[in-house]
């Protein structure tokens, strides 16, 4: 029966335990990936033989599904000896895949810096460490906002395939509810919630920070 | 060479996997472009009441994991006694989820074209639909095209999440192989080829496209 309030009362708590690990997953994912794809984005703005592995790394792992990229970490590692936790594969391979996207994210910020802003900071004498951290980043991370935002978001929404791999969070936690309950409705209404909640904290943080951050550009 | 015997006995599952993918993909993408366009369309011109009931359903579409959605659907459809065939549940799930990213693709669009398109075409005493058949749509259509592609390109990795619900296709069929096998890393870095050949492909004709629409700027 739908809507029962006694199987309610047992399921949220589960779903929240669930949910922790989401937001875990969530987090360190986006706290890695924040920096490595900065790394990638750098490194591809560099020329030479790094632009070119890259922009290899970008295309791959963009165009290759992260279900497919977790089986490869969790089974393909453990076969080869180096077999890592389930939440440690999936956060591994989180991090490969939304990796390529930030650095996209960072590339597009990148690129829309005027020319004349980096002319204008060596006019002044600026070394090549102040202009990228007094000039041009501080720009980027503000343009960055929006598009990080919506990958913060992905990232929380891709965070249930881990379920695939036996982690529990919110989506395994979820299923085994069905199985054990067949109440369906319930459990996914629940499921359902926590997830809106979660993508809807990330989605205002990320307009709070737009404005905070926003220059009279 | 030894090493890929596995995956050089198995390429033609594979294949075949790979085929079914497409043919899911394909299916989603049809409807899922006309209800996007339809979203669109009634976001931009609509009355306020089905602009409001468009945003919730973009708000849940948009904070809800694929993979909660089509579990749900995978749990549900039995219990609600409708006598749909697996492979069109998914399909219609995936469709409905792409269209409301794909309905900010076409909104982007139509709203990125500066007034004076509008302006122009009353001006010159163009009826509505005239306007838009003929000044509004072929041009917001090209500015959409590129993120459209890479929408694609999310829905044919998505489709890997209906292996978790048990249908057959590419990432369920390398699953297959590898415990046939048992050698992981090889079978689904095959897999993760086929994908990458699938979606490299789109990705680039996406790009083609995004030259094409900045001609004329």
């Amino acid at each position: 029966m739908p809507f029962d309030l006694n199987f309610l009362i047992r399921l949220i708590p589960a779903l929240l335990e669930g949910a922790e690990v989401t937001v875990e997953l969530a987090v360190l994912t986006m706290l890695i990936c924040v920096v490595w794809g900065l790394v990638v984005a750098l490194a591809q703005a560099t020329p030479g033989p790094l632009s070119w592995i890259a922009g290899g790394y970008i295309q791959v792992v963009r165009n290759t599904p992260l279900l497919v990229q977790m089986y490869l970490v969790y089974f393909g590692l453990s076969m080869i000896g180096m077999g890592l936790s389930g939440f440690a594969s999936g956060l591994l391979a989180l991090c490969i895949q939304n990796g390529g996207y930030m650095a996209e994210i960072y590339r597009g910020g990148l690129q829309s810096i005027s020319l004349r802003q980096y002319e204008a900071g060596r006019a002044l004498g600026m070394r090549r460490w102040t202009l990228y951290t007094s000039v041009i980043m501080p720009q980027v991370v503000a343009r960055v906002i929006p598009p990080l935002t919506n990958q913060a978001i992905s990232i929380t929404k891709d965070t249930a395939q881990v379920a695939a791999i036996a982690v529990m969070d919110i989506m395994k936690v979820a299923q085994v509810w069905v199985e054990s309950s067949a109440n369906t409705y319930d459990v996914f209404l629940g499921a359902g919630l926590i997830y809106l909640c979660l993508t809807t904290v990330i989605s205002l943080g990320g307009r709070i920070a737009e404005r905070r951050l926003a220059f009279a550009s | 060479m030894k090493t890929f015997a596995p995956l050089l006995h198995s390429y033609w599952y594979l294949f075949r996997g790979a085929g079914m993918t497409l043919l899911m993909a394909s299916a989603a993408v049809v409807p899922a472009t006309l209800l996007g366009v339809l979203l669109a369309l009634v976001q931009v011109f609509g009355r306020r009441a089905a602009r409001s009931a468009v945003l919730a359903y973009l708000f849940i579409m948009r904070g809800i994991p694929l993979l909660v959605l089509l579990t749900f659907v995978y749990y549900l459809l039995p219990l609600t006694g409708i006598d749909l065939p697996p492979f069109w549940g998914v399909v219609l799930v995936l469709a409905f989820y792409y269209a409301a990213f794909m309905s900010e693709a076409f909104r982007a669009g139509i709203l990125s074209l500066p007034q004076a398109q509008w302006d122009a075409a009353k001006s010159l005493g163009m009826p509505r639909y005239l306007m838009l058949r003929i000044v509004i749509f072929p041009q917001a259509l090209r500015l959409a095209a590129p993120p459209f592609i890479s929408l694609c390109v999310n829905l044919v990795k998505a489709t890997s999440l209906v292996s978790i619900v048990g249908l057959w296709e590419l990432t369920m069929a390398s699953r297959e192989v590898v415990e046939r096998t048992l050698a992981p890393f090889q079978i689904f870095l095959g897999a993760a080829f086929l994908y990458f050949c699938i979606c490299y492909a789109l990705a680039l004709y996406g790009k083609y496209l995004e030259r094409r629409a900045l001609v004329g700027h």
